[in-house]
């Protein structure tokens, strides 16, 4: 058992983290990524020699936080706040950070909340979670292909929701 | 256009993310350990039923055993005594085992960056399968299948006698410290001259070093206790032998 623990400690961050995506609740994230870890720990006879644990476990914390997301029936807001508003004494924006505009930066918080669960759950663990595209199709648990296709689809229907940007920003 | 405008917009998320607050992870390993503690303690029902499952599955090999010794048929199976030829393992008995393709021996031997060794002079033989694996481990990895042999009889589940696997990686005390599961036990001890350990318990996870530095997860005892060493880098193990004894004569075999 204190090796499970230490395997738990070794990926807890990361659990966390895709939950936190997936229900946006910092107590629910907490709860899904400790049932994921359970429920791996109940299924390690069925774990494939050979696998790599990262992507299995993800799979596991992914789904069950996405059980906790629909079974607390209620459409979730990402509540995604910036550093610097986030707390007084967090860490200090990058100056290049900074440099999206805070009115760019509302709308296309806005733009990614009106997509779907399914949409958004793809851009955020793209983006934000830091995942990988063969992490991505661990938690999502179909092909990598499929991971490109949907994330293809769902950055078009971003775009759809979003103004052009200024040309200023097309610049490089 | 679009193109750009999808460039702008990678750009313009990445930019967020960085932005984006994720509250601090909270500690969760102590609820898990805390949860699994409790799951695990057995309840008085569940004593009594292990019990009555032990009792019912010692009457059986009674019942098995003296079937065995007088050469009788029983419930359409017949217990023959004497060693015989054992039957050919089944193809694919171990595909699902994740120990990768399925190959010939001389396909193997190119397949993987070193010389494979083989048990020379053992009831072992030839073995049944050859499984390759190139893609984890670096350098590749081989497993060789053996089915019912004299003195190493198949585990009645899987069907495998003994499963030998090797690979290119170093192992040290600490890859078997974060051991997963209660009741594996852990021996240090000597194979050809070299530090072994003898693993015996329920399946477990372990940690070893490949030959690029990187740290890989792996599952040990698919289908028996294991020996596990190291040789001039290269990593073996040998699953299945009945006892300690009989898998470190095995070792000394393998040329």
């Amino acid at each position: 058992m204190p090796a499970y623990e230490e395997l738990v400690r070794r990926y807890e961050s990361l659990a966390f983290r895709t939950a936190y995506l997936i229900v946006a609740d910092a107590d629910e994230a907490r709860d899904a990524a400790q049932d994921g870890f359970l429920r791996a720990y109940g299924a390690l006879r069925r774990f494939r020699a050979g696998s790599e644990f990262r992507p299995w476990l993800l799979r596991i914390v992914a789904n069950a936080a996405r059980n906790r997301r629909r079974s607390s029936n209620r459409r979730v807001s990402l509540a995604l706040r910036v550093a610097a508003e986030a707390t007084a004494d967090g860490p200090v924006p990058s100056p290049e950070a900074g440099v999206l505009a805070a009115e760019r930066r509302a709308l296309l918080l806005s733009a990614i909340e009106r997509l779907s669960l399914e949409d958004r759950d793809l851009i955020v663990m793209r983006w934000f979670g830091e995942l990988t595209e063969a992490e991505m199709a661990a938690a999502l648990d179909c092909p990598r292909g499929t991971v490109k296709s949907r994330l293809s689809r769902a950055m078009g229907r971003l775009r759809v929701g979003l103004p052009e940007p200024e040309p200023e920003a097309l610049r490089d | 256009m679009t193109e750009v405008f999808d460039a702008t917009l990678d750009r313009e998320l990445t930019l967020l993310a960085a932005q984006i607050a994720i509250p601090a992870t909270p500690p969760i390993a102590p609820a898990v350990a805390l949860a699994i503690r409790q799951q695990r303690a057995p309840s008085r029902l569940g004593l009594r039923l292990s019990r009555g499952l032990v009792l019912a599955i010692i009457a059986t090999l009674l019942l098995v055993g003296i079937a065995a010794a007088l050469g009788i048929a029983l419930g359409g199976v017949r217990f023959v005594i004497g060693s015989g030829t054992p039957a050919p393992l089944p193809p694919g008995v171990a595909a699902d085992r994740g120990l990768g393709r399925l190959v010939s021996l001389e396909q193997g031997r190119s397949a993987v960056s070193f010389q494979i060794r083989l048990p020379a002079g053992t009831a072992l033989g030839e073995p049944d399968h050859v499984y390759v694996s190139t893609l984890v481990p670096t350098g590749g990895r081989v497993a060789l299948v053996y089915g019912d042999r004299p003195g190493f009889p198949a585990d009645p589940k899987s069907g495998i006698g003994v499963l030998i696997t090797e690979f290119r990686a170093d192992i040290g005390p600490d890859s078997f410290e974060k051991l997963i599961q209660q009741g594996v036990r852990v021996e240090e001890v000597t194979v050809n001259g070299a530090t072994g350990y003898w693993v015996a318990g329920g399946q477990h996870f372990y940690y070893y070093r490949n030959a690029d530095g990187a740290v890989v997860d792996d599952t040990m005892r698919l289908v028996g206790d294991t020996l596990i060493w190291e040789e001039a880098g290269l990593t073996l193990r040998i699953e299945g032998a009945p006892s300690l004894a009989d898998a470190q004569q095995l070792a000394a075999a393998l040329h």
